[in-house]
């Protein structure tokens, strides 16, 4: 299993952003649904290792985030998008996924290759020379996966990664999520259901910082049998059934 | 986006790159995309109206010219290298990269200290360009003697502190107005120091008036380095320090590195502390400023020259570097000279000696006949050669001490040596009345008295006539046997 975890919360002050939350996950597509507040960006950001849980139990690429070496270890075979994505305005995208390439502790001598892989994969081969600035809110999306992805990561860790993708391009980004699935595990953090039913193998559903649902996406679907649940989408019924019979 | 992986897109062939370290490929990214290269036509212009002309207004000494650039070094590239610096170690923060940049394998120390690099590696690069312009002009105008390094690698030190302060600030308070705050923080700093220059601690200052050098140092007497040492120890140990902090924070990376990131600091604020308390025992001495714990004796050993001499009968003699002011002084004191050639007691020579402190460089030193033969030692330094009113300036300090070594003026004389020597000075072109006004000790007879009467007399014969009185009576008039009246 590439993540393990167990019973993790995080606080921040008095509010529990993550309230127990176990879960298991190999090479796959994982998506993690939930409505706004749930807890995902702040589960996300764990398994990322921006930040360190408040209590329980981490195991990344099998190894313990808690200590320097092993974290480091596993930053090199992790690739994060995180919500609000950061750049460098006067940086290329090329230089932008190299620098990021680099600092993977990439071997220099495979940065240029997997740059330009990691630019054409993500549709921004002939932007690769484009300034940052210059670029859409939907091209620095692109981007920002080109960096995730350069490093051929074990872990995948994408938060909202279809946010200001038009459909086209949110098709070819589902097909490249299960390609990178057949290796990797690959944890999608979205709010738009289509995009799990149409490339996850596993889903999580959460709300208020606790794991309500677990399992495939059918069997989601088949959570809104005999419901009235709202939704223009069976996932979607399944999605807000669940979240229903929580709340009620 | 395309979920199979493609082959590299094809590129036009380039020629084959040196294969560079990750360090190596992480500055090259960092050199192309750094703020500095943006300001740098700003800041060297700002250099070449202000440093550039202002040093090359002197005469082209290396003593004088050199010691302006620590100054403007600090002024110039290190204010403004702090402001960029400060921009850049900040643009983690106002980027909000700081989650992407969390989870590198590379320790963020490392990674600042490479964006560093590159921000000060282009301002360096720059104050070195200029140095390397402002040494190039003044060797093309002859200066003598070797240029000294010293005062630029203080310059070069203070371009990284204020570099390396800046950035640390950035990085610490991550905002827009961090690299202005930065700017001016540094800018206050540096003349809070000079402000407060009256103790030897405020020597320490690159911006202090009273640096390590005297306009003369490197031609009399070798460049003492000791201030300059300090200087750069000073200026090291901040830029360490600030640089060590950056890797302090728990997010800088492991332990070990953290601790290594601590001790660097540590050392460098100790580095700069002793050199704080180095400067407290810092004592002035005629050709520099000494400090015991950084003084090298050998330093203070005379530099061993030949000087250019001229070709009257009384020659005068001055150092290879100031050559070009030989015509200038022969021709002032050479009417004098000739009154008193071949005098008993007339100096043979007249030499240049160096001064002996900077108060006697501004105002012109005293010169002195002594030794066997006699030589006029006299103290001369380009503030007195440069100025418009050299040959006055020359002849009130030079004339009386030349006349009263022949006659036996001073204190004790009596009045046919007065006037004997005032009759000497008014022959020579001598204007009494000015020289006291130029700073001169010597008293002349006062208008309408016996002795002026006979100064106006003596001074109104001819040169030959009073030289060869002189020679027949100079040994009656010095023993003070000759009588106002006696006097032709």
């Amino acid at each position: 299993m590439n993540v393990e975890i167990v019973d993790l919360t995080r606080r921040f002050g008095r509010t529990e952003a993550v309230a127990g939350v176990s879960l298991q996950a190999g090479p796959g597509v994982f998506g993690l649904l939930g409505p706004n507040g749930a807890g995902k960006t702040s589960l996300l950001r764990m398994l990322a290792t921006v930040i360190q849980p408040s209590s329980g139990t981490l195991r990344l690429l099998g190894r313990d985030p808690g200590s320097y070496g092993p974290r480091r270890e596993i930053r090199r075979r992790l690739g994060y998008l995180p919500q609000n994505l950061g750049y460098y305005p006067g940086f290329t995208v090329a230089e932008f996924v190299e620098y990021f390439a680099l600092l993977k502790d990439m071997p220099p001598s495979r940065v240029p290759a997997a740059v330009a892989t990691a630019v054409e994969r993500t549709g921004l081969g002939d932007k690769a020379r484009a300034k940052l600035r210059t670029l859409s809110g939907g091209m620095l999306r692109r981007a920002g996966i080109a960096q995730a992805i350069v490093n051929e990561p074990d872990l995948l860790l994408l938060d909202e990664p279809t946010a200001g993708l038009d459909p086209e391009q949110r098709v070819a980004f589902r097909a490249l999520l299960r390609d990178l699935g057949e290796r990797a595990t690959v944890i999608v953090s979205t709010h738009l259901v289509e995009d799990v039913g149409a490339a996850c193998t596993q889903v999580a559903l959460m709300d208020a910082g606790k794991v309500v649902f677990y399992g495939t996406p059918a069997e989601l679907t088949a959570r809104a049998d005999g419901t009235d649940a709202a939704g223009d989408a069976p996932l979607e019924r399944g999605y807000s059934a669940v979240l229903a019979a929580v709340r009620s | 986006m395309t979920a199979a992986v493609p082959a590299a897109p094809a590129r036009r062939p380039r020629a084959r790159r040196v294969p560079l370290a990750l360090p190596g490929r992480l500055l090259r990214l960092e050199l192309r995309r750094t703020i500095m290269p943006w300001i740098l036509p700003l800041i060297v212009a700002l250099f070449w109206l202000d440093g550039y002309h202002y040093a090359m207004s002197f005469p082209p000494f290396w003593g004088l010219r050199s010691p302006v650039l620590p100054d403007r070094a600090m002024v110039d590239f290190a204010l403004f290298g702090a402001g960029a610096s400060a921009w850049m170690g900040s643009r983690d923060g106002r980027s909000r990269t700081t989650d992407l940049l969390a989870i590198t394998a590379v320790p963020r120390w490392g990674r600042q200290l490479v964006t560093w690099t590159a921000t000060t590696g282009w301002a360096m690069a720059a104050y070195l360009g200029c140095v390397a312009v402002l040494y190039w002009s003044t060797a093309r105008q002859g200066a003598w003697g070797g240029p000294p390094l010293w005062p630029v690698a203080v310059g070069a030190a203070g371009v990284a502190a204020g570099c390396a302060l800046g950035f640390a600030a950035g990085a610490f308070f991550p905002s827009r107005f961090t690299a202005p705050l930065a700017t001016l923080a540094v800018f206050i700093l540096a003349t809070a120091v000079k402000g407060g220059s009256g103790s030897t601690y405020g020597l320490i200052s690159p911006v202090a008036p009273q640096g390590s050098f005297r306009p003369d140092s490197g031609l009399f007497f070798h460049y003492l380095p000791d201030l300059s040492i300090d200087q750069v120890l000073l200026l090291a140990g901040l830029a360490v320090a600030a640089l060590g902090a950056l890797g302090v924070p728990a997010a800088s990376g492991g332990r070990w590195l953290r601790r290594s990131a601590a001790a660097v600091a540590a050392a460098g604020l100790v580095a700069a502390g002793t050199a704080i308390g180095l400067a407290g025992t810092a004592r002035l001495e005629p050709y520099g400023v000494v400090i015991p714990a950084l003084h090298d004796a050998a330093s203070a050993r005379p530099i061993p020259y030949t000087p250019v001499c001229g070709h009257a009968a009384i020659p005068v003699c001055l150092h290879p570097a100031y050559r070009a002011y030989l015509p200038a002084v022969t021709a002032a004191l050479g009417p004098l000279l000739s009154e008193v050639t071949g005098l008993p007691g007339a100096p043979v020579r007249v030499v240049q000696v160096a001064y002996l402190n900077p108060t006697e460089f501004a105002t012109g030193g005293a010169p002195t006949v002594a030794g066997r033969p006699a030589l006029l030692r006299l103290p001369l330094g380009f503030a007195v050669l440069a100025q418009q009113t050299q040959t006055e300036f020359l002849l009130s300090r030079a004339a009386p001490v030349i006349v009263s070594s022949v006659i036996g003026g001073g204190p004790g004389a009596g009045p046919a040596q007065q006037a004997a020597e005032a009759g000497l000075l008014r022959a020579a072109g001598v204007q009494l009345a000015q020289l006291a006004s130029m700073g001169s000790v010597y008293q002349p007879p006062a208008p309408g008295s016996p002795v002026y009467a006979a100064a106006t007399r003596f001074a109104a014969l001819p040169a030959a006539a009073r030289h060869a009185w002189l020679l027949a009576h100079l040994a009656a008039l010095r023993a003070g046997h000759i009588t106002l009246e006696q006097l032709p």
